[in-house]
């Protein structure tokens, strides 16, 4: 068995390295919290999770899977089932929550366009959201919690097996970190097997 | 002259991604965005262009009779010629660089500047897919929708017009008319309208998701660059027709019968 089975996320700067970004090594399964210990950092673990292209200097593991042993017409098998949740949400200005949530669906699967409506209000109203109201405005007309949760009703439908989030609670008041915070117990009750990475911003003590 | 060349090459890409992905149009999120654009860039455009087209038609009918002493015939022979194969396909393309081309340009620039296209590929949806190519076919097929528009009103509004104003019939106009226009006219318009909206399309979609710069500052340099090169592309797109149909193109074997 390889040392990578079993890891969810592995990110590991080689020895020659000299650069001292930090290591990232996450098994299956669960919710883990990583410190960004900075944007560099979180922006190059992001990009090398998200491209799955082989770096030079450092060693990715995504889902089992040596990213540099990953043959190139691997990579769209394997990025299907990493999804992303940045801290904005990801919304496209220009589409109504619904859109929104419906976009990556009606892109890759637009069979299961069917039927989502009950699914999207059922995960809408579990966080606390009134699903007809949000998803028929903008972006720019609801609150960045109500983004952050059109961004995650998006991400689930695509029933991901590793999830990164960036910053989930950032922005956001007490009462709706503590709803964000459900974020990732919500997924996993879904899909034990899968795994909930938060990469939470370390707050900057210099100054 | 490297620019030059990696913007040219750069709209040839998306070009030629366009024709190679027209597919995707039957997705429904990108069916979504290409009825939006025909809407944006045809339906929103109508009354500006009944009151331009309206205007030359009667300029030139007028220009024709009164300062040139002309008749109706030779009035209607300018109108047809003027009209139908350069002034129409003409307007309808720089009101669509105006409205639609600064459109594109300036949201898919403020897209790349936010973000918004990045969260596209996280969701693994291309960005030429969805953006690009909706956005040049919309542009292409309201484009041609609009230069029979603008046939439409100067020819018929014209000639309305300037029965009002010159001493002659609309019956008469209209008669000389029908006896010149030729279905060659109307099929050589609509491929140049064509060709005019997909250029105008590519070279928007080009300069919008590749703004100089990550600043807000490179949305309104996108927005210009755009308008500029797509007004180029269009001036030379009807010079290469105009050589090819009243040239000598084609080693000599067809040229246009006046």
């Amino acid at each position: 068995m390889s040392a990578a089975a079993g890891v969810a996320l592995g990110y590991e700067p080689l020895a020659d390295e000299k650069r001292r970004e930090g290591r990232i090594w996450i098994t299956q399964g669960g919710s883990h919290v990583v410190p960004a210990v900075s944007a560099a950092f979180k922006s190059a673990v992001l990009s090398a999770v998200l491209e799955l292209k082989p770096r030079k200097q450092v060693r990715v593991v995504v889902l089992g899977t040596e990213i540099d042993a990953l043959p190139p017409r691997a990579r769209a098998g394997l990025r299907a089932q990493v999804a992303f949740l940045p801290a904005n949400g990801g919304l496209i200005s220009n589409l109504n929550g619904w859109e929104n949530i419906a976009l990556p669906l009606g892109y890759h699967t637009p069979k299961r366009l069917a039927g989502l409506a009950p699914e999207v209000y059922a995960m809408l109203e579990q966080f606390g959201a009134d699903p007809r109201s949000l998803l028929a405005r903008l972006p720019e007309e609801m609150t960045l919690y109500e983004r952050k949760l059109a961004g995650y009703v998006r991400m689930r439908l695509g029933t991901p097996k590793l999830v990164l989030a960036e910053d989930l609670g950032g922005g956001l008041g007490a009462g709706e970190r503590r709803r964000a915070a459900g974020f990732a117990a919500a997924y996993l009750a879904d899909c034990p097997e899968g795994t909930f990475i938060q990469l939470e911003d370390v707050p900057d003590e210099s100054g | 002259m490297i620019g030059v060349y990696r913007e040219l090459e750069g709209s040839m890409r998306l070009a030629a991604h366009v024709l190679r992905r027209f597919w995707v149009l039957k997705l429904p999120p990108v069916a979504e965005e290409l009825a939006r654009q025909i809407y944006f860039t045809g339906a929103r455009a109508t009354t500006t262009i009944v009151i331009l087209g309206a205007f030359i038609g009667t300029l030139i009918i007028a220009y024709v009779i009164e300062v040139l002493n002309a008749d109706a015939e030779l009035a209607v022979k300018i109108l047809s010629w003027v009209v139908l194969r350069e002034i129409g396909p003409l307007i309808a393309a720089v009101l669509v660089i105006q409205r639609s081309g600064t459109a594109v340009a300036t949201e898919l620039a403020l897209m790349k500047v936010s973000g918004e296209v990045a969260s596209l590929r996280h969701m693994r949806i291309d960005p030429q897919d969805y953006l690009v190519v909706p956005r040049v076919v919309g542009i292409a097929l309201a484009n041609i929708a609009l230069t029979v528009y603008v046939q439409f009103i100067a020819v018929g509004g014209g000639m309305v017009l300037s029965a009002l104003i010159v001493n002659v019939s609309f019956g008469e106009m209209a008669g000389s008319f029908f006896l010149l226009a030729s279905p060659l006219d109307l099929v050589y318009c609509l491929a140049k309208s064509l060709l005019f909206g997909a250029a105008i399309g590519v070279i928007a979609c080009y300069y919008g998701l590749n703004p100089l710069g990550n600043s807000i500052n490179a949305v309104p340099k996108a927005a210009i660059s755009a308008v500029t090169q797509a007004t180029l592309a269009v001036m030379l797109l009807n010079v290469v027709f105009a050589y090819l149909v009243y040239g000598s193109a084609l080693f000599g074997l067809f040229t246009a019968a006046l």
